[in-house]
């Protein structure tokens, strides 16, 4: 374990120390950031970039400690240095620019001090150590590769650096540079910063794929361009100085536009673009696309490049690089359903994890909700965090989900995600791990919900799987490419006998003492999304007035369960998983058309009422509904229409309306389920 | 000797400094300035060096040049003295060029801090600071006058390793700091009141474990002037009673304890010691590390810190010997009295008349 700390507590000094570690975990080197290190004010990106590496100084056994920015040593930092009373065999490292021999003395004497020990000086501004960026806190070092690391075929990965100044609604830059998005063998993407990113989204190139700087740490960009362009007027700053440095060394094309020509100036091994933007796009098609494994190939050979080698560091301060972590042999398939307001997507995937036929583990990490039916149905499940209202930030969850993700996912396994709403753990995960990812994203959002940010987190995946509604005209693209993969509807089909039904009821009847003549399901959804206590009650007091009624009101496990429901002699609330078996043995059931619900009663052929759900952030329930319903295959009343449910009820129970939709539902084709196709998917693994 | 009393009011003796320097070496000054300036006509130029920018001139240094009336100079131009003394060479160190040129007969280069660190590493950029004076001085005579036998060893090691160049040599005498204090009558009843004070810089306290030591639960009272850094953590021990830097004068200090206890971090070391001469004259036993302790010839127990418990409990059994070995100190403080470095003075200007005394 090496201990990185800094010369002072800044957001500077603490950005610098996470560039360092960063880069020294993508070598394999395990490291720690002492707690106290971290400046008032961290972005929620430096939260998830620090989460892997913050520790409280107890809790770890370094074996070396490392302080950049040794030039200006505060007070405090000495302060903390001299609370660790550190063995003398670990080695104290201090690395700054050292311009003049007395700053080498002065840190050195301020380590000594707090800690009477003598530490060891790395001066990075020595004549021997070249530099890509003067005033660096972080040592600049790279892995040099033995081959360019760019994606095989003709389609050419393009970054582009551009400083927020330059990205103006009037200016030609962007316009200009998106000339070269035409080109099939180009894919263009554009990384500046936040603001930045901001300002592309609200312009009419808002459907560009833009990274914000801060949104990955380089060395986890690194994995999504094969050329690496840089506008403005000098080297952006230490992380864009790092990207480039990772770039050389993993036999990128780097190419240097900026007005000042700030990285071939120094001697980096960079091609000098065009000043002009305007002639970018020619230059990358004409100059570049043709020979850039070419150029990548003596870009790592460059004599400039080898001093920035890790492997330089690691032997000037002594770090033992652990043996790398192979890919496991026996690649796991972990399912990751997102939480939504139902066990929709956990139920989607164990559908899929039960049509897949290898002999590897599928194993899933799930919210609370959903941890007990996957665990029934035989996966191991790795609990997570779900959203409270209670933490401090609304994504404290999610950096607690991401520290899981890391240690459950081994290199070589694949992740299958289920949900609207790419997390930044996972987003950030399989950026890291480049493992085979998978994004089940099924359709029918709301237009609103119809966006470049929605969809940008696309890119991080091999693959998306697309499982389809079962009417046609619910069916719409998002996004297009080869890794997207339309399956038929993903449902769980399991139609019970005539008898195994009448077997049902009379387990009913036992188990509630009574004789059944009418058995009515109603499932109407978690009560999170939706507030369906009204329609419930109102189903419960319609119900109580029939003889030899049992009417079962089925309950999420996370759902909130009104107190009233429990005061109805019919009316009995539940918890079961086996909410289909049910739905087949009753006279009528009621539901919300989430995707799995709707799905697996028009597919087992039950007559329903459907009352669609409505929040922002759900499907669009009510279109779901509205198909089925047109076509006669269901019942459908809107959620204040209260007296349009009471006629409903009564005429599939009464006039004969179970019926005649049970008829429907037997003559319409569906398409055919979509489980055993994404379960090959999944299989099929993925190759970048 | 009275060749140089009676050329006296002739003789010009320039001092140069950084009169910002806070603590002891202002305060060693201040004492020299009262005896030297009997003994030629003195001069004071400031240097306003990099190392002090934005501080105050020290009050105890300004006090003395005002009694006195000697002239004061912020230093610019030439400096023209027949013996320049040149306190503190290592304010030099954050800065490429002196400014002032020195035109003397004699340069004296007194080096307030060591030129290493125990262990041997470099306390600062010793060749900058010298080269600093020797491209600025027009001399017959450069000296590096070292104020310790661990000063001295410091110097003569850094020479060993770096050469101080063509044109320096080194004084044969200490040029020790003035200890001119009030001698103050032990108490005849001492108790185990332990307490230290210095400057808040963390080279100026050990590592905690060590502090605990010195300053345990059992003592009746652990007084820490200076603990402006300490301060800072958040698991201080309760029996400690902390203050900042100036947070008690000397003399509410001095009440509240019959022990001083005093030792510095293992990398760093008081090229003086003048916190020890201090606590002895106000009538208390000095406990230090034995290179600091031998500066001052017996009158502060060596001992290491794991003694200390043991020591303070063998005076507090017999406070008898507690008052001799008390008084027996301030006696051998005598050889840093003003009186001392008076005669010390008188041989060295001598030396430099051409005289053999």
């Amino acid at each position: 374990m090496i201990l990185l700390c800094c010369g002072q507590i800044s957001a500077k000094h603490f950005d610098a120390l996470l560039l360092l570690g960063l880069q020294l975990d993508k070598s394999g080197h395990p490291v720690a950031i002492d707690d106290r290190f971290l400046p008032e004010n961290v972005t929620k990106q430096n939260k998830y970039e620090m989460a892997p590496f913050l520790a409280d100084f107890a809790d770890i056994a370094p074996k070396s400690v490392v302080l950049i920015g040794a030039e200006t040593i505060s007070t405090e930092v000495q302060t903390i240095l001299g609370t660790m009373h550190l063995g003398e065999d670990i080695p104290i490292w201090v690395l700054g620019q050292f311009s003049q021999h007395q700053d080498a003395i002065s840190a050195r004497n301020k380590i000594a001090y707090a800690t009477g020990r003598e530490p060891k000086l790395l001066d990075l501004s020595s004549p021997q150590r070249p530099s890509l960026m003067e005033g660096a806190i972080a040592p600049q070092f790279t892995e040099i590769g033995d081959s360019p690391s760019q994606a095989e075929g003709k389609a050419v990965r393009v970054l582009v650096y551009i400083p927020c100044e330059d990205i103006k609604e009037q200016d030609t830059t962007l316009s200009d540079l998106c000339v070269v998005n035409y080109s099939p063998n180009i894919h263009l993407q554009i990384l500046t910063n936040s603001k930045g990113k901001d300002l592309i989204r609200r312009s009419r190139h808002g459907s560009l794929s833009v990274f914000s700087y801060a949104e990955l740490p380089p060395t986890e960009l690194l994995h999504y361009f094969d050329v690496l362009v840089f506008l403005g007027t000098n080297v952006p700053g230490e992380r864009m100085a790092a990207l480039a440095l990772d770039a050389m060394g993993a036999g990128k094309v780097v190419i240097d536009c900026t007005t000042s020509s700030g990285f071939s100036a120094v001697g980096a091994p960079v091609l000098k673009g065009p000043e002009h933007v305007a002639a970018l796009p020619g230059y990358l098609q004409e100059t570049v696309s043709q020979n850039r494994m070419e150029i990548g190939r003596r870009t790592q050979q460059s004599a400039w490049l080898h001093p920035f080698d890790i492997t330089g560091l690691e032997r000037e301060l002594q770090l033992e690089r652990p043996a790398a972590l192979e890919p496991a042999s026996d690649p796991h398939t972990v399912f990751f359903p997102t939480n939504g307001n139902g066990m929709g997507h956990a139920q989607r995937c164990a559908l899929i994890g039960e049509a897949m036929q290898t002999e590897h583990a599928r194993r899933f990490v799930a919210f609370p909700s959903c941890v007990e039916m996957l665990r029934n149905r035989g996966f191991s499940c790795v609990p997570m965090v779900p959203r409270s209202a209670d933490h401090s930030v609304e994504y404290a969850a999610d950096l607690v989900n991401y520290l899981r993700l890391r240690s459950t996912l081994r290199p070589g396994d694949q992740l299958v995600f289920d949900g609207g709403y790419v997390f930044d753990s996972v987003y950030r995960l399989i950026s890291r791990l480049q493992n085979p990812a998978v994004w089940i994203r099924r359709g029918l959002w709301r237009p609103g919900q119809i966006n470049p940010i929605a969809l940008e987190r696309e890119r991080a995946f091999s693959k998306v799987i697309v499982p389809t509604e079962a009417f046609a005209e619910l069916n719409t693209d998002y996004s297009s490419g080869d890794h997207i993969h339309k399956v038929g509807p993903i449902v769980q089909q399991k139609e019970i006998a005539p008898e195994q039904s009448q077997n049902l009821r009379e387990r009913l009847s036992a188990q509630f003492e009574r004789k059944i003549d009418t058995l009515v399901v109603t499932m109407l959804g978690g009560g999170v999304a939706s507030e369906r206590t009204a329609q419930t009650q109102f189903l419960c007091s319609l119900l109580e007035r029939r003889v030899n009624c049992l009417h079962l009101v089925v309950a999420w496990p996370n759902a909130v369960v009104p107190s009233g429901l429990y005061g109805w002699h019919n009316s009995r609330v539940i918890h079961t998983e086996r909410t289909l078996d049910l739905c087949q043995a009753a006279d009528l059931t009621i539901s919300a058309t989430g995707y799995n619900s709707f799905h697996e009663l028009i597919y087992a052929q039950v007559p329903a009422i459907l009352i669609p759900q409505s929040a922002p952030y759900l499907d669009d329930q009510e279109r779901r509904a509205r198909a089925a319903f047109e076509r006669g295959l269901a019942g459908f009343v809107q959620e204040v229409e209260l007296m349009s449910l009471e006629r409903e009820v009564t005429a599939f129970l009464d006039n004969g309306k179970s019926d005649v939709v049970r008829q429907a539902l037997r003559a319409v084709t569906l398409p055919e389920p979509g489980n055993h196709a994404a379960a090959k998917l999944i299989e099929q693994g993925s190759v970048r | 000797m009275n060749s140089v009393q009676s050329a006296a009011p002739d003789l010009r003796i320039a001092y140069v400094l950084d009169p910002r320097f806070p603590g002891g070496t202002s305060s060693a000054v201040a004492a020299e300035l009262e005896v030297v300036s009997t003994m030629a006509q003195v001069q004071v130029f400031g240097l306003e060096t990099d190392m002090f920018s934005g501080q105050r001139v020290a009050p105890q240094l300004s006090n003395t040049l005002l009694r006195l009336n000697i002239p004061f100079h912020w230093a610019s131009g030439d400096i023209a003295a027949d013996i320049v003394i040149f306190h503190n060479p290592s304010c030099l160190k954050f800065q490429d060029s002196l400014g002032v040129t020195i035109l003397a007969r004699n340069l004296v280069v007194v080096t307030h801090e060591n030129f290493l660190r125990p262990g041997g590493a470099e306390a600062f950029d010793v060749a900058k600071c010298l080269d600093q004076i020797a491209a600025a001085s027009v001399t017959l005579d450069r000296r590096i006058a070292p104020i310790s036998a661990w000063n001295r060893s410091t110097v003569t090691g850094w020479d060993a390793a770096n050469r101080l160049g063509a044109g320096w040599s080194l004084l044969d005498t200490d040029w020790f700091n003035i200890c001119a204090f009030d001698m103050i009558p032990p108490t005849s009843s001492p108790r185990d009141r332990r307490g230290r004070h210095s400057r808040p810089g963390l080279e100026k306290f050990p590592q905690r474990d060590v502090l605990e030591m010195c300053f345990p639960q059992t003592a009746a009272i652990n007084t820490i002037l200076g603990a402006d850094s300490l301060m800072q953590a958040d698991d201080l021990p309760s029996h400690w009673s902390v203050h900042p830097f100036g947070g008690l004068t000397l003399q509410q200090y001095f009440d509240e304890i019959d022990f001083l206890v005093y030792y510095t971090a293992p990398t760093w070391r008081e090229s003086f010691g003048r916190v020890i001469a201090e606590a002895v004259a106000a009538g208390k036993i000095a406990i230090t590390d034995p290179e600091t302790a031998r500066t001052f010839e017996g009158a502060a127990i060596s001992a290491a810190p794991e003694e200390i418990d043991q020591i303070i409990a063998n005076y507090i059994a017999a406070p008898d010997r507690y008052r001799a070995d008390v008084l027996s100190g301030q006696q051998k403080l005598a050889r840093f009295s003003a009186a001392a470095f008076k005669s010390r003075m008188g041989n060295f200007l001598t030396g430099c008349a051409g005289v053999t005394p």
